[in-house]
């Protein structure tokens, strides 16, 4: 840490977390491309690393990434919005470095012993087998630990410092979001049972606690990036978090149309998800809205400068907005009612919508988030866009756009050939597969996956190249 | 009678299967007692701002 | 100056917040402690009784499985054991499995129990979907049991040179790779002989399954389509 002008222990963590999940961003895209590839050349890695292994290396890595990069956004924020260094802070290091090496432990685990015999050792030590929380059970209960842990760290300062609204919001947020974790760690016979409590945490986790966190690191952004006022900020943070949890805890019911459970869901299901878009559009006027206003009061005081303080990262934030409102909102809303629904789910129209959703509501705003490390661990005071960032950002953004819109046509031929005109059987679904669309379309996500890359190492190159660059305000 | 109630058609009767009628009726139910007492709050809130200002 | 609006007030809306996270919790809770009691697995003695559980109890693998229409719920049901005048399971008709139709609850139960380990073991989830849920890169499993691929008229007891839906569909998934079907083959798991039991057990039982009627349609339509 050479160099850094970083004088709290919170930020300097920050970055480590930052570090690693950038890191896992990559392993995540390169674990997509073998699974692609497969889709076009079945015999790729064949009884060597296949789909299954792939695929499951691909959404872990996707969850867990995302995961390092929230908690290392709470240590970034938390000096700045409680005033006080992060209490317990060298606990929280030493939690960082358990967590780092148990799940590096995990992909090896994964990469290299990949199945087991059907026992509970295999439970507890290679995976779960559960889509998105695979890790096995050893794991489960050092990641419950560490969250546990983070959530102190969160408490503990939120307590002792100045306690603002964003902090009120992300401590009540990320309680739940770590005990959420605990209802997906049981096994049982009734695959009724199981998928209904692993909708607990993935649903809970990515359509509830997940959008709020967004909202509060947005709130956070507006006030440090383009100098929002607090006040209005956090009265929208508030009407975001009525209208998430209003409509995201009982639109978990439109998980559970199909999977055993009774059919009152259907009707919970569909309107409180449907009405899940609402709290995202309202989260993207917001950004802009702000925006525009603080714009707008420097220009009536005569100034013509951005009120930008730091340009990629709000570029990020902005993406972000309207990514969440466009991959969770509208291309969730596509399929979420159950008349849909009975045609759509598991096809690759949920893969489209899974795409775009984490990307948008996510990925985005923590990327964003590692620039505003960058800018602050090189004391600049306005950060400026560089030719890499302007790369990086396009190629990620037009890559997972292109993959959306190839993986939705695909879908479109799943839905008509394999579910609606052949009865979702084994033959109607590979009648399915081989319609020129859906061929086609596995093509262009392929393709669209290698410029998503491409765009990636624009992004790591930028991240480590762009605090060096001189065109900025220091 | 049978056109305006619906006939039981869960499987199991439970409290939420006989509010559910007909299209809706069971989540319309559920959003309607999430948001009406917001009515209650707002009005506490404003006789506090009253006093206040 | 204007009295200030309760709407733009800040109070209001984190009291807002509040309330409707909280009330909204716990009515899930509510629900889920309604739902838990409907999707509990049921017992031998339930299927005795005659008694129509949404996911019945193990020994359901001793009786013939269908999935039929039902009038009054406007949607497939699996119907266990032939069906009653109302077109509910009646739980007469018996079905051989693995050459018995007297699997007790004991037995059964471990079967069971042996498919799930299996299916979660296997990594069945990252390429196959269950209940519509995993991934898209194989034929979903909710009632591949009723799969007319596997039945007398499909190809895949001839394939596996095996004369009964269960044996092939336990040879096939020992020996996945041996029987490719498609250019997009399944992998060889290691999977044992009586591993692929428990598995086959797991997806007769999954098929019992009360799902709403999810897959529409599933098997009843034959034949090729102009999909292309």
């Amino acid at each position: 840490m050479a160099n850094s002008y970083l004088n709290s222990e919170s930020k300097k963590l920050a970055t480590w977390y930052f570090t690693v999940a950038a890191t896992l961003f990559g392993a995540q895209l390169l674990f997509g491309l073998v699974a692609a590839i497969q889709y076009v050349v079945p015999s790729f890695l064949f009884e060597i690393l296949d789909f299954s292994v792939a695929r499951m290396l691909h959404i872990n890595a996707l969850v867990v990434w995302m995961v390092f990069a929230m908690f290392g956004a709470v240590y970034w924020l938390l000096p700045d919005e409680t005033g006080i260094e992060t209490v317990g802070i060298g606990f929280g290091k030493l939690l960082f470095w358990i967590f780092t090496a148990a799940i590096t432990v995990v992909v090896l685990v994964y990469i290299f012993v990949q199945v087991g015999s059907a026992d509970e050792m295999s439970i507890w030590f290679i995976h779960e087998g559960r889509e998105y929380i695979e890790a096995p059970r050893w794991a489960d209960l050092g990641i419950t630990v560490v969250a546990l842990g983070f959530v102190a760290n969160l408490f503990m300062t939120g307590m002792k410092g100045n306690r603002s609204g964003i902090v009120t919001v992300l401590m009540a947020d990320m309680i739940a979001f770590a005990g959420l974790y605990l209802t997906g760690m049981f096994f049982t016979d009734n695959i009724s049972v199981d998928q209904f409590w692993w909708w607990w945490v993935i649903h809970l986790w990515v359509e509830a606690t997940w959008e709020v966190y967004v909202g509060a690191l947005a709130a956070y952004g507006l006030i440090t990036m383009i100098g929002a006022h607090r006040k209005v900020v956090e009265m929208w943070l508030w009407i975001e978090v009525s209208m998430l949890f209003g409509s995201g805890i009982l639109g978990m019911g439109h998980h559970y149309f199909w999977i055993g459970t009774p059919e009152y869901w259907w009707e919970i299901g569909a309107l409180f998800s449907a009405l899940e878009p609402l709290p995202l559009v309202a989260m993207f006027i917001h950004v802009l809205y702000d925006w525009g206003k603080t714009q707008g009061e420097e220009h009536a005081k005569g100034q013509n400068r951005s009120v930008i303080t730091n340009k990629p990262a709000f570029t990020w934030f902005v993406i972000n907005a309207f990514g969440n409102f466009l991959g969770a909102g509208i291309w969730g809303f596509f399929h979420t009612l159950p008349q849909v629904n009975l045609y759509t789910h598991g096809t690759q129209f949920t893969s489209a919508h899974g795409h775009l959703a984490f990307f948008g509501a996510y990925a985005t705003i923590l990327i964003g988030m590692m620039y505003i490390a960058v800018q602050g661990k090189n004391g600049i005071k306005v950060l400026n866009h560089t030719k890499s960032s302007i790369w990086a950002t396009s190629m990620i953004v037009g890559g997972v756009l292109g993959m959306t819109v190839a993986l939705t046509i695909a879908g479109y031929v799943q839905v008509l050939v394999s579910r609606a005109q052949m009865g979702a059987t084994w033959s109607g679904y590979f009648d399915g597969q081989a319609g020129t669309w859906f061929a086609q379309g596995m093509d262009w996500r392929l393709i669209m996956g290698f410029v998503t890359f491409t765009g990636f190492l624009f992004l790591i190159k930028d991240l480590l190249s762009i605090g060096k660059a001189t065109h900025h305000a220091r | 009678m049978n056109a305006m109630f619906e006939p039981f058609v869960d499987v199991v009767p439970s409290f939420f299967a006989t509010l559910s009628q007909g299209p809706l009726t069971l989540t319309i139910f559920l959003h309607t007692i999430i948001v009406l007492p917001m009515i209650w709050i707002y009005r506490q809130e404003k006789a506090r701002l009253e006093q206040e200002g | 100056m204007a009295k200030k609006s309760v709407w733009s007030d800040n109070r209001f809306w984190q009291r807002s917040a509040a309330w409707i996270t909280g009330f909204a919790s716990v009515l899930l809770i509510w629900l889920t402690f309604d739902t838990t009691a409907q999707i509990s697995m049921g017992t031998d003695s339930d299927i005795q009784n005659g008694v129509t559980k949404r996911v019945p109890g193990p020994t359901v693998i001793n009786y013939k499985i269908t999935y039929e229409m039902n009038k009054k719920r406007q949607h497939e049901i699996p119907v266990i054991g032939g069906a009653n005048a109302d077109g509910t399971s009646s739980f007469q008709e018996k079905e051989k499995f693995f050459g018995r139709d007297d699997w007790s609850e004991e037995e059964a139960t471990a079967l069971l129990h042996l498919g799930k380990l299996g299916s979660q073991v296997k990594n069945c989830m990252n390429c196959h979907t269950l209940l519509g849920n995993g991934a898209y890169y194989a034929p979903d499993l909710t009632k591949a049991w009723l799969d007319p691929a596997w039945g007398p008229e499909g190809s895949m007891q001839a394939m596996t040179g095996k004369n009964t839906k269960e044996e092939a569909m336990a040879e096939f998934l020992q020996n996945p790779s041996q029987y490719p079907t498609h250019e997009r083959m399944m992998p060889n798991l290691g999977i044992t002989a009586e591993e692929a039991k428990g598995l086959v057990a797991f997806l007769k039982h999954m098929s019992t399954i009360d799902t709403n009627g999810f897959p529409r349609n599933f098997g009843k339509i034959q034949g090729a389509v102009n999909g292309k």
